[in-house]
């Protein structure tokens, strides 16, 4: 499943990062107590150092119980605890009415020829209610240590990343057939990112010059094949002029001059689709659809003569800025597209309203893919009336310009329709 | 229209050789050249009342033979024919003083037709009008007489006619005809169901002025005007 980086980075901070913070707040804890610990006894051996002093050297005048504070035992046998051992204990305060822990320790001395057992209390409440302060303090700071990373992460990643959305956006907008070349930033400042745009520039230079070669060598091969194309053609001019032509052999011809004809044809449109991708119609004027239209549509129905039944319903002055040739050509198509690949006693549905036309036809449902139609060389297999072309040709003027093509079949009828805008 | 010359300069020797081939039958006189030298002399050695030029050339642009001809202030009437089309290479070819421009593959009937029209519009400055046998007819005012008699021709018809008198006594194939009439904005095969009307009205209406026959149909080929 595929997320952003930057969420998936979040995720895994947010993942790992209070883990590790757990941890560390559990070792934090431990030491923090280990310390604390080691810290009391220290204070209760000085302790008891300073009340064994101060016992013998006011010659034993000292209280022998503090409450809280110390014991000083006199014994002759063993000692009842381990010397020198920190023990817990608690004491009981009437005045709160509850027992308090303390912390204590004991050991054994010896003056003039007695045995005195020294133990001395230190309270656990403060240090404990410190551990836990300390503790809480260092909770927050994890936690806002935690928020901070996080925070901070998301703000840099999307400071870093920054270049790299940039050059994204310009290598979503880059389109090959338009031969533009691809503007990285060569500087961003990040060595990775410096590489990658390196890298991709010189793919985009590769690609770039791969396809304009292919196009170059369609213009060419199309141009070559022209010379060929009409020396077929003069010398079938010339035979149908023999003398003593048999009816046989004009079958043959027939045949002949009708596969050069379109062998001519589809090399003409090659040529069209190559010269119009590679950008040679710079000449623009303004186009009257609105007028061309009609004019187009007489020439037609004077030439089929089974042309089909045509309801037309064409706005008024609509023009294009465009190249008068390709318009035509485009608009010579279409039309007689809805001719050609009309059923017997067909219909024709044209609409032309400000910035859009469609041509309907009836016609046969179309044995491939829709989304295909435009493609070159996509044709029914029954069709030897066209090259294929005609459409993909529409569609490379259509690019050209930035018009909108689409086409959708509903209830027998085929609609091809361009978005002039 | 006798004693015209003619020069065709095309590297490709087939292609030469099919329109002196098709020239042949007119009455003019047909020199070739396959190269921008031998155009070069020949074109010092003549004046040529049209010359056919094809732009590649083995040794040099036909482009540049076209310049060093206006350089010498010959007015030799040029057709270009070139494989390349496109309206920078025509208006180039026309600024430069072309006459015509005509794209390969081109039928030779229209060649043949394009050539006819050069040739009387450098002869007869003042009208321009196509004489052939029985036919008189005037093309800037786009009128045609039979034996005298005026034909009532739809512009479909006049064009046929000119074209067939232009190719008279040739089969003209009905492609020839198709593309002469509608031209080539289409990337479908051309309909003849046009020619073929345009065919039978004509027929029709030469047949009231008493001229039956005159258009031969050659085995659905193509079409022939007897003269």
């Amino acid at each position: 499943m595929s997320k952003p980086l930057l969420q998936k980075n979040t995720k895994y901070l947010l993942t790992w990062l209070p883990m590790v913070l757990l941890g560390c707040s559990v070792l934090f804890f431990l030491l923090l107590r280990m310390q604390a610990h080691h810290m009391q006894d220290k204070q209760l051996q000085l302790k008891q150092r300073n009340v064994w002093s101060s016992f013998t050297g006011t010659g034993g005048a000292v209280a022998p119980h503090v409450r809280g504070e110390y014991d000083i035992v006199k014994r002759s046998d063993t000692l009842s605890v381990g010397q020198g051992a920190l023990r817990d204990t608690s004491l009981y305060y009437p005045d709160r009415a509850k027992l308090l822990p303390f912390e204590t320790l004991t050991s054994r001395y010896t003056w003039n020829g007695d045995g005195y057992e020294v133990t001395v209390y230190v309270s656990s409440t403060e240090i404990s209610h410190l551990i836990v302060k300390v503790f809480i303090a260092e909770a927050v700071i994890l936690l806002l240590l935690l928020v901070a990373i996080v925070v901070l992460n998301r703000n840099s990643a999307k400071r870093l990343w920054q270049p790299f959305s940039a050059s994204l956006q310009k290598m979503e907008n880059y389109d090959i057939t338009r031969n533009q070349p691809l503007d990285l930033t060569a500087e961003t400042g990040i060595t990775e990112f410096n590489a990658l745009h390196k890298v991709i520039g010189q793919l985009v230079d590769r690609s770039n010059s791969a396809y304009n070669n292919q196009k170059q060598f369609v213009e060419n091969a199309s141009h070559e094949m022209q010379t060929p194309l009409a020396i077929i053609r003069s010398k079938l001019e010339l035979l149908i002029n023999e003398p003593g032509l048999t009816e046989k052999n004009a079958a043959i011809l027939q045949h002949i001059t009708e596969a050069n004809d379109r062998l001519s044809l589809m090399n003409r449109t090659l040529l069209l689709l190559a010269r119009i991708e590679n950008n040679q119609f710079p000449e623009t004027e303004t186009v009257n659809i609105s007028n061309l239209l009609p004019r187009l549509l007489a020439d037609l129905q004077q030439y089929y003569d089974s042309f089909p039944s045509l309801e037309s319903n064409i706005a008024a002055n609509l023009t294009v800025v465009a190249n008068r040739s390709l318009i035509e050509i485009l608009l010579y198509n279409l039309l007689t597209n809805a001719v050609v690949h009309n059923t017997e006693n067909g219909r024709i549905r044209m609409t032309l309203e400000p910035s859009r036309l469609s041509i309907s036809n009836t016609g046969k449902v179309l044995q491939y893919d829709p989304e295909t139609l435009f493609e070159r060389f996509r044709k029914d297999s029954y069709s030897t009336k066209t090259t294929g072309l005609g459409l993909a040709l529409v569609k490379e003027i259509c690019i050209l310009y930035g018009y909108t093509i689409s086409y959708e079949h509903s209830n027998g009828w085929h609609t091809v329709s361009i978005l002039f805008a | 229209m006798i004693d015209m010359r003619l020069l065709v300069v095309e590297d490709e020797a087939t292609l030469l050789q099919s329109i002196r081939e098709y020239f042949a039958l007119e009455d003019f006189t047909c020199d070739g050249a396959a190269t921008y030298a031998a155009a070069v002399n020949k074109i010092d050695d003549h004046p040529y009342d049209c010359i056919i030029l094809d732009i590649n050339l083995p040794d040099g642009n036909g482009l540049r033979l076209l310049q060093y001809l206006r350089r010498q202030k010959k007015d030799d009437g040029v057709i270009i024919i070139s494989a390349r089309n496109s309206v920078q290479d025509r208006i180039s070819g026309l600024d430069l003083g072309a006459d015509d421009y005509l794209t390969k593959p081109f039928h030779l009937s229209e060649l043949n037709a394009r050539v006819k029209a050069l040739l009387r519009r450098k002869s007869q400055r003042s009208s321009d009008v196509l004489v052939a046998d029985m036919f008189a007819i005037d093309l800037a005012a786009r009128v045609a007489t039979c034996n005298g008699c005026q034909l009532a021709l739809t512009k479909g018809e006049f064009d046929l006619l000119v074209y067939l008198i232009n190719n008279k006594n040739r089969v003209v194939s009905k492609q020839a005809i198709a593309e002469h009439i509608y031209g080539d904005q289409s990337d479908n095969m051309p309909s003849f169901d046009f020619v073929y009307s345009q065919i039978k009205n004509l027929k029709r209406k030469l047949k009231e002025k008493g001229h039956e026959d005159l258009i031969q149909s050659v085995y659905g080929l193509g079409y022939k005007l007897s003269l």
